[in-house]
């Protein structure tokens, strides 16, 4: 059982992942630190954009941002992704499990179906 | 095509499971309602066996399964009750889950509407918790399990 039913922070994450530039910086990211720049461009987006974004993600603690002279690097904090893949992961894992299961039966009886038909055929 | 799985959360005491088959409406229909393919399909959590699956598809019919581990016989059993049955298009039946111990896990019901069009079926099933709490049970639940696997494919992605 997990609380964070009423969690603030796990709000903040999933508003933060809630918008595609931002799930793409994360993914970008994940790859390694990066300044603003190399952040940018790849989204074709301009620098105070994407500084709107990384401030995002800065308050939802899923990005650290370090000051190296005049370059500002951006890291991936990873903790708050995994209290969020706590949440929902199972559930769905479950879920899907189960229905990808059912595909496979229903192909079955789809084929099931034709068999006799088929067998009827000279 | 898309057929993932949606789930989502339209108020504080539901969940909603929506996927479509690529199959017909019947088959689907069936699939769900027979015990000898719900056996195939209904996966039993990590470490448990479905012991018993009986059930009754009609308006009053009861709905029983039952898993069982190694060690214990049941860990968990399942009952419910049809309120409607209208083949190949709505069905609703209530759920109490209890524990090994006869500790009552929770009860919800279950809305499942079928819908189909070119071939593929659109399923949708509502569950509809006793409380937000009972709801977000059912989300967290089993999470121990589950997590290994998330954190696996996590750091493959995160250099930690």
């Amino acid at each position: 059982m997990v609380s964070g039913d009423r969690s603030p922070r796990l709000d903040l994450v999933f508003h933060a992942l809630a918008h595609p530039a931002r799930r793409a910086i994360v993914r970008q990211l994940s790859l390694g630190e990066r300044n603003l720049t190399e952040l940018a461009s790849p989204l074709k987006m301009t620098f105070p954009a994407a500084t709107k974004h990384v401030r995002v993600l800065e308050g939802a603690k899923l990005v650290r941002r370090r000051i190296v002279g005049r370059e500002h690097l951006c890291r991936l904090q990873p903790e708050p992704l995994k209290e969020a893949m706590q949440w929902t992961g199972s559930f769905r894992a479950h879920w899907e499990a189960r229905f990808a299961a059912l595909d496979s039966v229903l192909d079955d009886m789809q084929v099931e179906e034709q068999a006799p038909a088929k067998r009827k055929a000279p | 095509m898309t057929t993932g799985l949606q789930i989502t959360t339209p108020t504080d005491t539901t969940i909603v499971l929506a996927r479509s088959f690529k199959a017909a409406r019947r088959l689907v229909w069936e699939a769900m309602t027979s015990p000898d393919k719900m056996k195939r399909w209904m996966l039993p959590p990590p470490g448990l066996t479905l012991s018993v699956c009986e059930v009754e598809p009609r308006v009053g019919g009861t709905l029983k399964l039952a898993w069982k581990s190694a060690d214990a016989d049941p860990v968990m059993t399942l009952h419910g009750e049809w309120t409607e049955f209208a083949p190949h298009e709505r069905m609703v039946h209530t759920e109490t889950m209890t524990a090994g111990t006869g500790e009552i896990v929770v009860s919800l019901v279950e809305t499942h509407e079928f819908t189909e069009t070119g071939g593929v079926t659109h399923m949708r099933i509502t569950q509809t918790y006793r409380s937000k709490e009972d709801r977000d049970g059912a989300l967290a639940g089993g999470v121990d399990e589950g997590m290994e696997a998330c954190y696996r494919e996590l750091d493959a992605v995160v250099a930690l």
